[in-house]
């Protein structure tokens, strides 16, 4: 008898190289970046070998997580969601308070922050719900238990407050109810109030635009006119509403919405990391300053650069060059995403959901993140996923991969 | 259903994909040179290197005006708290001596944003300052602009403004030169402000502006300076003017107007005082004048020196007019037409030259023209043309009238009248240096034409010998040579009409006789004591001279002196064998009334060797030994009889000489 010969698998059978090599240059890029901004400013000297510390925790989180258990993560989500949620309540009593935010929860070694582990447990649970044969997508509840459980850290997150992280949850809890097959009318009757609200912080005239654009939706529904009337006035309210409780809002959050309006209305105050930013990604030019040469940066001229605004220094020191390889390595990492999302689909919806999720969760906050740096979107502080200094958002961010990663180990085994 | 869903979502990825991918397009390379200009605007600042100003010196190297590099301090009380204004108070309390509570109040006047706290502290005090970091407390570099001597040569020197440009004096007329060129440096500053880098390629250095050195002789401008303010008093009079002048070039010794400023605190005179009349205010001249008109009769032939002319006894119908004479005089020589200066004797000389080249030869001295020397704000008075000419005009002018004029126009055309007839262009400056002093350029005298012959100027400057010697200016005569010069009295026009009470009185003198070196002109305004320029200007002429020649023997050394003067000065020559020509003995303040200037006392010196001071007065022995930087130490008083230094002992630093003195009584006037 002939020796049966082994299958010859390719690398790519289990471990997708797209996916996870976009990840390493990102993490590897932002060490770049990180050392660049933090050379010259004696109260961050220490953040490049703690991230480097970061970088290497992460790594083994990945790879823990790739050889997990394809199981072990719908078993988990129930407490994982729990658990990071009391998180969240605790933040709001013992976190420690940075610039007016409660975001941090000081646990010796380092600052832990909970919003971020949160958005594990949320995916987790929100997309093991959903992927429960009960629920009904078209059902009424089924939609307010959805929205509810990712709405629950929303809320929690407001409080600390941090406007960034929230609108991560929110995207997040879109897009897993969207995906999970929601109807067009039913997702349109949940994100109208949103549309309604933000055009209203653009004065009157944009929001009478944005109700006439509703209307015309809700005519092409053809829904009954009573309940095209109810939306219509649920989202006239939400304007309305917003104008009020904007009177509420702290100075603070005043003026992030007020300066996303027109960032140069006050150059010296709110909107002074807006233009700043755009200077610093502006002057790179086409092959920017050269690494450690831009002005911007060794300057100081854009605060606690290494953090929520690292993009500035690739686009300054790298130039269009260096920020075209950034956007580009993400976007092929979101279409993997989507790729894979789209594939997992038929065997298990649960790992669809997640995938999908993970997808949410790093474009919204390269979409926040970027958009606000070169000004199409305001002023928000969200970290760039794996550029940014910070190791929860960075062990947050490798272990949404590293499920992805083993998603596609097992892609074959739910046949 | 499903694949439309994640077509959407490739959708909206691709949407905003490609927004991001205009948007970075639109600011990194549509919108770069915006951007990046903002960026070093505002990381990158050009500051000026302040060039420092020429310096100024006179002819002898002495300076007259120089940089000092002050320092001036302020606060923004908006970055100062209560903590940092206390400590300022204090810092600036102990180092610049005022008390603490008027910085205090200085720093809490509401009113103000910015407070200087010390204006132009001078660069030592600054220094104590330059480590001290206070919230709001910053410096700036406030140069001044300091003139050595004060009021000395004020209106010659004029001064700079605010913003350090000449306003007036050879600082405006010469402002270009003096000012340097800026240089500029490129520096880098952080999001706080504080600099990083300065980049040294980029660096421009300034170029300092270059130095003047003037004709002016200080010891002359200081000796008229001191022989002004004293007639001034003397002859109670609200101003004067005193020129010297070197005839045979142009240049200008000394030029003075009293009063005076000081340039240094100019904001504290009026501008009528600041402004250099001797250039600016044109008057009649009256009989300065007539040596001038005199000379154009003798250029073309017209008169003999042995013409008679009647001076009707001092009162002549002239065409309907009277003119008249100050004394009653009959028959004149031309010679005593100029000696007593009979206004009808000239009046009736002068019909004998006709309009035209009578206005050629005044136009040729510079009359009615700018004399174009390198000062702001000349001008040219009035001279009419033969075309409007009436039938008075040319008499009165021969004794100058209906003709007004600026000093420095009579001080030039005198010089032209003496130096054998060329018209030199008056003048300031001698020579533009360097910083290193290296001369950048050279002025050689400049001679415009030739007015009158040799001849004509050789018998003005007889006649006006005479003037001094046996005619209106006897007070002028000079002890030790002879001199030459005219007075004038004009009375001045006020509100249109000669005034009887208000006097211009002048003398224009030259010396030495034969072959001027000096021409010096004085004018006193409205004197109250004398009316005459005989009795006013001419003795102030006569003080500046002595005085001159006491400073500057010089000035009459190879002329031809008086007799008895004669032995005298070939002692002084032999007492300085080893002088060298050109090193000029300081003055020492003198009492011009003092007859007896010590011709023993050798006006040039030697500096490196050590003097014979024996018979020497203790006083100018004494300067002597200062000069050289000589210790001493005085026995008795008197004259000197011995001294603990030979004569002839090399000089070097730290050497010791005891004088001894005895009381010598002085016979007759002069002392051997």
């Amino acid at each position: 008898m002939r020796p049966r010969s082994r299958i010859d698998y390719q690398l790519e059978d289990k471990f997708d190289v797209v996916l996870f090599l976009s990840v390493f240059l990102l993490t590897g890029i932002g060490l770049v970046a990180i050392y660049s901004a933090t050379l010259n400013n004696p109260s961050a000297s220490g953040n490049f070998g703690k991230q480097l510390f970061w970088v290497g925790v992460s790594t083994s989180i990945f790879f823990i997580t790739y050889f997990a258990s394809p199981r072990s993560f719908s078993l988990v989500s129930v407490p994982a969601y729990i658990v990071t949620v009391l998180l969240l309540v605790a933040v709001i009593f013992v976190g420690k308070k940075v610039y007016g935010q409660r975001c941090w929860i000081d646990i010796g070694f380092f600052n832990m922050q909970p919003s971020e582990f949160a958005k594990v447990g949320t995916v987790l649970f929100l997309s093991t719900f959903l992927s429960r044969e009960k629920t009904n997508i078209e059902s009424i509840w089924s939609i307010i238990s959805g929205f509810a459980i990712g709405f629950i850290p929303v809320v929690l997150i407001l409080m600390e407050p941090d406007m960034g992280t929230a609108l991560v949850f929110i995207s997040l809890t879109v897009v897993l109810v969207f995906w999970k097959g929601i109807s067009l009318f039913g997702l349109f009757t949940m994100i109208s109030p949103g549309l309604a609200v933000f055009s209203s912080m653009f004065g009157t005239v944009a929001f009478i635009i944005c109700l006439v654009a509703i209307a015309a939706a809700l005519f092409f529904f053809k829904k009954k006119l009573i309940i095209s009337g109810a939306i219509f006035a649920l989202n006239v309210s939400a304007g309305y509403l917003f104008n009020i409780a904007f009177k509420y809002l702290s100075p603070h959050q005043k003026q992030l919405i007020e300066t996303f309006v027109d960032p140069n209305a006050d150059p010296l105050g709110s909107g002074y990391n807006a233009i700043q930013a755009k200077v610093a990604i502006g002057s790179g030019g086409l092959l920017g300053k050269g690494y450690l040469m831009g002005n911007q940066t060794q300057l100081r001229f854009i605060p606690e650069q290494w953090t929520d605004f690292i993009f500035c220094v690739i686009g300054e020191e790298f130039g269009l060059i260096g920020s075209l390889i950034v956007v580009c390595l993400f976007f092929f990492l979101f279409f993997r995403l989507l790729k894979i999302a789209a594939s997992a689909r038929e065997k298990s919806e649960f790992n669809s959901l997640v995938t999908v999720g993970t997808l949410a969760i790093l474009f919204t906050h390269f979409a926040i993140n970027v958009g606000m740096t070169v000004g199409i979107m305001p002023i928000i502080g969200v970290p760039l996923p794996f550029l940014s200094y910070g190791g929860s958002s960075l062990m947050t961010n490798t272990f949404l991969v590293g499920i992805v990663a083993n998603i596609y180990r097992n892609r074959k085994q739910y046949t | 259903m499903n694949n439309n869903r994640a077509l959407l979502v490739i959708f909206v990825l691709i949407i905003f994909f490609a927004a991001l991918l205009i948007k970075l397009f639109d600011i990194q390379i549509r919108k770069h040179d915006d951007f990046d200009y903002y960026a070093k605007n505002q990381q990158i600042e050009k500051k000026v290197i302040r060039a420092e100003r020429g310096f100024i010196y006179d002819r002898n190297g002495e300076l007259l005006a120089y940089d000092r590099n002050d320092v001036s301090f302020f606060v923004d009380t908006r970055m100062a708290k209560d903590k940092d204004i206390d400590s300022l108070s204090s810092i600036f309390s102990r180092v610049f001596g005022n008390s603490k509570s008027y910085y205090r109040n200085k720093l809490k006047n509401p009113a103000s944003k910015v407070v200087c706290l010390e204006k132009k502290a001078p660069a030592e005090l600054a220094v104590k300052l330059k480590d001290v970091k206070i919230n709001g407390l910053f410096s700036k570099e406030d140069p001044t602009r300091i003139y050595s001597y004060d009021n000395l040569a004020s209106h010659v020197l004029g001064y700079v403004g605010n913003s350090y440009e000449g306003i007036d004096g050879v600082e405006k007329y010469y402002n270009k030169v003096l000012t340097g060129t800026d240089g500029n440096m490129i520096i880098e500053r952080d999001v706080k402000g504080r600099m990083v880098t300065v980049s040294e390629d980029a660096t421009v250095q300034p170029v300092p502006g270059e130095n003047l050195v003037l004709t002016i002789d200080k010891s002359y401008q200081k000796i008229l300076e001191e022989e002004l303010r004293k007639g001034l008093e003397q002859f109670q009079s609200n101003a004067a003017i005193g020129i010297i002048m070197d005839p045979n070039t142009g240049e200008i010794l000394a030029l003075a107007n009293m009063p005076d400023y000081n340039p240094n605190k100019y904001g504290a005179s009026s501008d009528a005082i600041r402004r250099n009349r001797a250039l600016t205010d044109t008057y009649e001249p009256g009989s300065t004048f007539k040596s001038i008109t005199i000379s154009t009769l003798f250029d073309k032939h017209l008169i003999k020196g042995n013409e008679s002319v009647y001076a009707e006894n001092g009162k002549f119908r002239y065409r309907n007019v009277n003119i008249t004479d100050s004394h009653k005089l009959q028959w004149l020589t031309v010679r005593e037409v100029i000696e007593q200066s009979s206004n009808i004797g000239m009046a009736k000389l002068i019909g004998k030259i006709d309009d035209d080249s009578f206005y050629k030869y005044l136009r040729n001295y510079g009359f009615g023209n700018y004399s174009f020397i390198d000062l702001p704000g000349e001008s040219r008075g009035t001279l009419k043309k033969p075309g409007n000419f009436n039938e008075l005009t040319q008499a009165f002018m021969s004794f100058g009238y209906e003709v007004s004029v600026t000093p420095i126009q009579i001080a030039t055309a005198y010089a032209a009248l003496v130096n054998g007839g060329t018209l030199y262009q008056p003048h300031l400056l001698k020579r533009v240096t360097s910083r290193d002093g290296s001369v950048k350029e050279e002025f050689t005298p400049k001679p415009l034409r030739n007015v009158i012959r040799k001849e004509t100027s050789d018998r003005i400057k007889n006649l006006l010998v005479g003037v001094i010697e046996n005619g209106t200016a006897k007070t002028a005569k000079l002890d030790r040579v002879t001199a030459g010069g005219k007075t004038g009295t004009s009375q001045q026009l006020i509100n249109n009409k000669y005034s009887s009470s208000s006097y211009n009185s002048s003398f224009v003198g030259f010396f030495p006789a034969d072959k001027p070196k000096v021409v010096c002109y004085i004018l006193v305004n409205s004197p109250q004591v004398g009316r005459y320029g005989g009795l006013v200007a001419a003795p102030i002429f006569k003080n500046v001279a002595e005085r001159l020649i006491a400073a500057d023997i010089n000035l009459i050394s190879g002329t031809k002196l008086k007799d008895d003067e004669k032995t005298k000065f070939e002692k002084v020559i032999t007492a300085s064998e080893k002088v060298s020509q050109n090193r000029k003995y300081a003055d020492v303040p003198q009492n011009s009334q003092a007859r007896n200037y010590s011709v023993s006392r050798p006006s040039v010196l030697n500096k490196s060797f050590m003097p014979d001071l024996s018979s020497y007065n203790l006083r100018d022995a004494v300067a002597v030994l200062l000069e050289l930087g000589i210790k001493y130490k005085i026995e008795g008083s008197g004259k000197v009889v011995s001294q603990s230094l030979p004569s002839g002992t090399r000089i070097r630093p730290g050497l010791f000489c005891q004088l001894k003195c005895v009381e010598k009584k002085l016979t007759g006037a002069r002392i051997n």
